[in-house]
């Protein structure tokens, strides 16, 4: 069974209903790095907001581990571009918050037992902090007083620690510089191999989309007013080398911009 | 065109500054002094500006004495310690600023109801349109009601304060609400929060320094509603006082009462903003 699925999914905006979405059915294992790469507008955003639970599907189901989840909740970590960590928590307490809130409400929290637990939870959350790269003399930063790329590292800690079998990344290095982005994506490659953890990551970026993924998907439109559909999905192999990327990236950018692309079965065998 | 200086781009100085900052103080000052010096020396009885030694008398007398109406009786040795906290003085402010405290206290379920307004729907849909209409009501257009319905005790003004201010505090409490991200609830759902978790760990952090700052711009309201009841039924209060003493031309002692409620104001107003900045490090000002 795979651990996301959509079946005949599809979402209109809007009176009279504009098509955002048509007929997405998509498999996704556990396990798999799937990054969804389209033109802006393309609904990308909109197809990861409904695996997440943000937003309804206008028709069609969503099963997560054979579940439909009609709301967010732990099963999917999200790691957003912008407002992704809470500004009025410090780093220790951004990344301590799953933890907390998924063991104790807001009563069970005024118990010893809960002052016990929230030690191991500290020392987890530096053990996170190591792990992505920051200092432990910056656990008691609050979000502003950090620069956009580690604001990042910290969001992603924060949603590995509840442990998530999925994590979902809405344009997640976009708004970084390319040096910045470089570490981001070698950080996220080696968590994803370190964890087994099944990502789903939103980009419009071809080059980041092959240099991530196990398996790219490409939504595209076939005329401005329909609802855009699966124009390609394709294994990336594994490794993929820098020098097949530009043939790659030139082959998905065709696809992306105009309609269906017969070339999937040549990709695959690149 | 030029004017030969700058008015955007211009860079006062420090000392600039601090003595522009002050010309208006001095020059209002200076002018009330020239003027009340003026009509003593036409007419010694004046009673419209009071000098600065009739006003410190008047002052100095309502910090020691007990008020006219008040039949609080001292022994002939009390300190003046004692004389202090049964003055008049002491009396007014104590009966105004327990009427403020009761109201200002009245606006945390405001906050709480805006609150629930903006992240429940379906408390959105009962309260808004109901809030939205209380808060086009001339809440001074009530107060006769309140005076027949609650009687002309404490109640009504206390009311009348809630009536005036709370629309406005729940109303902005559900826009600040409604202007967190979408991005923070679901990220705090994904995280294994529950629905209370995200309204008072997530959101509520978040906009409690400007809800602070919003409840810090409706003191002045709060206070206009305050004096509004306790000028027309009140047998104490720092408002009563000024409204009795009108009768006599006590401007000896008006005059220093409303200074005395503006020094309280700003004190409050800075205790606010200080609690505000204490507790909310990581808050910046836009």
């Amino acid at each position: 069974m795979p651990l996301i699925e959509t079946s005949n999914l599809s979402v209109a905006y809007g009176t009279p209903a504009r098509p955002v979405l048509t007929n997405i059915d998509l498999n996704i294992e556990e396990g798999e790095f799937v990054c969804l790469l389209g033109q802006t507008g393309c609904g990308k955003s909109t197809l990861l907001k409904l695996i997440l639970g943000a937003e309804m599907p206008s028709s069609g189901r969503i099963r997560i581990d054979g579940v439909e989840r009609k709301q967010p909740d732990r099963t999917r970590g999200y790691v957003p571009q912008k407002y992704s960590l809470f500004p009025d928590k410090t780093v220790l307490g951004n990344i301590t918050f799953g933890p907390e809130v998924s063991e104790f409400n807001l009563f069970t929290r005024l118990t010893p037992r809960y002052f016990r637990r929230r030690r191991q939870f500290r020392e987890d959350a530096l053990g996170y902090i190591r792990r992505i790269g920051l200092h432990e003399r910056d656990a008691h930063k609050y979000p502003h007083q950090l620069s956009g790329g580690m604001q990042q590292r910290v969001a992603i800690a924060q949603a590995l620690a509840t442990k998530p079998r999925i994590l979902l990344m809405d344009e997640a290095f976009s708004a970084l510089d390319p040096g910045t982005r470089k570490d981001m994506q070698r950080l996220i490659r080696q968590l994803w191999r370190d964890t087994g953890i099944t990502l789903l990551f939103v980009t419009h970026n071809t080059q980041e989309a092959l240099s991530l993924g196990s398996r790219v998907i490409v939504l595209a439109k076939e005329t401005p007013d329909s609802g855009a559909h699966i124009a390609m999905d394709i294994p990336v192999p594994e490794p993929c080398h820098e020098h097949q990327i530009p043939t790659l990236v030139h082959h998905l950018e065709h696809a992306s911009g105009s309609a269906r692309a017969p070339e999937v079965a040549v990709l695959a065998t690149a | 065109m030029s004017f030969g200086f700058q008015l955007v781009h211009a860079r006062p100085s420090r000392a600039s500054t601090l003595l522009l900052s002050w010309l208006l103080f001095s020059l209002g000052i200076g002018l009330y002094f020239y003027a009340s010096q003026k009509r003593h020396r036409e007419n010694p009885e004046d009673r419209v500006m009071p000098t600065v030694s009739q006003m410190f008398h008047g002052m100095s007398d309502a910090s020691v004495k007990p008020a006219e109406d008040d039949d609080a009786v001292l022994p002939e040795n009390a300190s003046l310690r004692q004389k202090f906290f049964a003055s008049m003085l002491w009396k007014d402010t104590l009966a105004t600023s327990r009427r403020f405290i009761f109201s200002v206290a009245l606006l945390i379920p405001a906050v709480l109801l805006g609150l629930h307004m903006g992240l429940f729907p379906y408390v959105g849909v009962v309260f808004l349109r109901f809030v939205l209409f209380f808060d086009k009501i001339v809440a001074l257009s009530l107060l006769p009601i309140l005076f027949i319905a609650f009687g002309i005790d404490e109640l009504s003004k206390i009311m009348l304060i809630v009536i005036g201010v709370t629309p406005t505090i729940i109303l902005d409490t559900f826009n600040l609400t409604k202007g967190v991200p979408s991005e923070q609830v679901v990220k705090a759902f994904t995280l294994g929060a529950n629905d209370f978790d995200v309204a008072y760990r997530v959101v509520m952090r978040q906009i409690a320094p400007r809800v602070l700052n919003s409840i810090r711009l409706n003191l002045k309201a709060v206070m206009l509603f305050l004096f509004a009841g306790e000028m027309i039924a009140s047998t104490d209060g720092l408002a009563y006082r000024i409204a009795l003493l009108r009768r006599h031309m006590g401007m000896d002692v008006i005059i220093p009462y409303v200074l005395w409620v503006a020094l309280l104001l700003f004190l409050v107003d800075f205790a606010m903003r200080l609690v505000n900045r204490k507790l909310h490090p990581w808050f910046q000002e836009a």
